[in-house]
């Protein structure tokens, strides 16, 4: 007899869902509470106290309840701030912002631009990373380039690219100071190991028998890579751009360094009309420097909530796709 | 088809060397079983012969040179020990997979249903049992029509009343077609082989038919991997047959004989198997099994007879 039941065993998926569902109810209130007496400060001990108990409801035992309590002071340490950023933002300065076409213009190109770069690393970062799966000699140099960007500081990443393009450098007919080319390239540079490694792990998963037996079946290498290891490296692959897209966001140093204000060419009204913005987070450097940590606040809320709706999105267009069996 | 290989190769995993030699002839439409323990390199010689590893030497198919071609060109089914089926395709996709690369293929539902899984052609290979997905795996490799069939230990993942009923029906399947069976099973060495070779660290020990490799195993090796008793000559007491060279005598179980003066035992352990008792006797420092139908008990003192035409001298 299975006594290890948990919640599954008890309440069967829906009482599970509903119970995490009651969980995230109680600590909204618990925290709005503590939140509008001025006290928010309470809300810290609430939150201890209820992992610990829920860990002693799910009958894990005196370690589980110590495991929980100290994983919660993790999780307030990032989750706090977060909604206490969210909970502090005037909604009358959110729909100001929102309305401004100079935002509009830096979320176009904040969410065109990491997608250029995410692109440019995914396609040219999959073969690299199907490479590195199936190993070679000399490969450990090669590990250690793609991982380079990982421990160069984002600033010094900008530098690089600066020296490497322009006069005397790599084509220097192609302008990337100041340009869309410039940022793209910076994005790429720091955001490519994110491509690479997650589709190299996701190809080292899959056992190389089954290349053999496409093999032994008449594939080629080329269609055995599309009808079976590409296929069933697609969410890693995905994953992996949705990993450098996400990380193109967040750059500010090599962005702010190759291009600070950036030339770029929006497509509202008209296609091909050519217009100056920055990059997100150099335009929230700006805007709070300027002066405003209300203005700069309201933006970085704008661009949080963009960030999370498009993850969302490529989660459920990807991730829950019935078509492959739920081998992603 | 009669294929032929001459295999050499060295591999390294883990800084470990390990040298593969072979040199084997398959007759068209045989079975040929190689046969060894885990990492005596049976794997890699199937996969050098099947174009996945490089390798020296040459490999053959009715004096078709291989050597250099792709292994997506040799036409041969591989069947992988643990079924290698595309998660990602249902079961007819995977049988049908090779379609596109072959003028002739075979029907996979009429394989499926050939062998007895028809009604499981729209499933994904997550869903089905061993036995079910060996039965797709082994439908996958015959789709093509293969020139010859490579089956790499495909029984071993599955339990004993699957084994047995697929082993049966993977006996009907590969009748007539020429093909390589690797397995460390000598039950299942026994049951299908045609030819048999016993390998041992990357080097082909002993080539025979099964009676032969069964009946006068070439080496001491041998002898225990076929399930034969080895004991010291000295054992035997006074046999004036043993040669001046031998050191040990190699004797199947189901030749020794309870009683009679050729040798002193010990009774040590009796155990009921399917159609007999097997008897554990201690000779000497040496263990010997019997197979019986009327069994003494344990701690009797035996005398053995271990008749000479069933007695192989050995040296150690």
């Amino acid at each position: 007899m299975n006594t290890d039941t948990g919640f599954q065993g008890t309440f069967g998926w829906f009482g599970r869902a509903s119970t995490v569902l009651a969980v995230i109810v109680v600590q909204a209130i618990a925290f709005w509470t503590a939140y509008t007496i001025g006290r928010p400060t309470w809300y810290v001990p609430f939150m201890l106290a209820s992992a610990a108990l829920l860990a002693y409801a799910s009958g894990e035992g005196w370690f589980g309840m110590a495991a929980a309590t100290f994983g919660a002071i993790l999780l307030i340490a990032v989750g706090l701030p977060l909604a206490l950023f969210v909970a502090r933002q005037d909604p009358d300065v959110i729909a100001e912002m929102a309305g401004q076409q100079s935002v509009h213009r830096m979320l176009y190109l904040s969410v065109y631009g990491p997608l250029l770069a995410a692109f440019v690393s995914v396609i040219f970062g999959v073969p690299l990373a199907y490479l590195l799966a199936r190993g070679f000699r000399g490969q450990a140099l090669i590990e250690t380039l793609v991982d380079l960007p990982l421990v160069v500081p984002h600033s010094v990443a900008g530098i690089i690219i600066l020296f490497s393009f322009g006069q005397g450098g790599l084509f220097p007919w192609v302008g990337i100071l100041g340009q869309m080319t410039g940022m793209v390239i910076a994005m790429t540079f720091v955001s490519a190991p994110f491509a690479v490694n997650t589709a190299r792990e996701a190809f080292e998963t899959i056992d190389p028998r089954l290349g053999y037996a496409a093999r032994s079946q008449g594939a080629t290498q080329f269609e055995t890579f599309r009808r079976v290891t590409a296929p069933l490296a697609t969410r890693g692959i995905l994953t992996g751009g949705v990993l450098a897209w996400a990380r193109s966001v967040s750059e500010f140093g090599a962005v702010a360094i190759v291009a600070y204000n950036v030339e770029f060419s929006y497509p509202v009204p008209l296609f091909g009309e050519t217009t100056f913005s920055n990059h997100a987070p150099v335009f929230i450097f700006k805007t709070y420097n300027a002066g405003s940590i209300e203005q700069s606040g309201a933006v970085s809320i704008i661009l949080l909530a963009l960030s999370a709706a498009i993850f969302v999105l490529v989660r459920w267009l990807a991730y829950d796709n019935e078509s492959t069996g739920g081998v992603l | 088809m009669t294929l032929s290989f001459d295999v050499s190769a060295t591999f390294t995993a883990g800084g470990d060397a390990f040298d593969l030699a072979a040199d084997l002839t398959v007759e068209s439409g045989d079975t040929f079983v190689v046969l060894g323990p885990s990492g005596s390199g049976k794997t890699l010689l199937l996969e050098s012969i099947a174009g996945f590893h490089d390798h020296e030497g040459s490999v053959r198919l009715d004096g078709r040179d291989l050597t250099d071609i792709a292994p997506e060109q040799r036409d041969f089914g591989f069947v992988f020990q643990d079924y290698a089926l595309f998660p990602h395709m249902t079961a007819r996709e995977n049988v049908g997979f090779g379609a596109r690369y072959h003028p002739e293929v075979r029907d996979p539902d009429e394989l499926l249903e050939r062998l007895g899984v028809d009604h499981l052609a729209e499933r994904r290979p997550r869903t089905l049992s061993g036995g079910e997905r060996q039965r797709v795996a082994l439908a996958r490799a015959l789709a093509i029509r293969p020139d010859a069939l490579l089956l790499d230990e495909p029984l071993s993942a599955l339990d004993v009343p699957t084994r047995q009923a697929l082993r049966d029906d993977l006996a009907d399947a590969i009748d007539g077609v020429t093909a390589v069976y690797v397995t460390h099973n000598r039950t299942t060495a026994r049951a299908l082989a045609d030819e048999i070779a016993v390998m041992r660290d990357g080097r082909v020990v002993q080539t025979g038919s099964p009676d032969e490799v069964f009946r006068n195993p070439a080496s001491p090796f041998v002898a225990r991997f076929v399930g034969a008793n080895v004991l010291p000559t000295a054992a035997l007491g006074t046999n004036g047959e043993t040669p001046a060279d031998a050191t040990v005598a190699a004797v199947r179980p189901e030749h020794v004989e309870l009683g009679g003066d050729d040798a002193r035992a010990r009774v040590e352990r009796v155990v009921r198997e399917d159609a007999a008792f097997r008897v554990t006797l201690e000779v000497e420092d040496a263990s010997v099994d019997a197979f019986v139908h009327d069994p003494p008990t344990a701690g009797e003192e035996v005398g053995l007879t271990l008749p000479e035409e069933h007695v192989t001298y050995l040296a150690e």
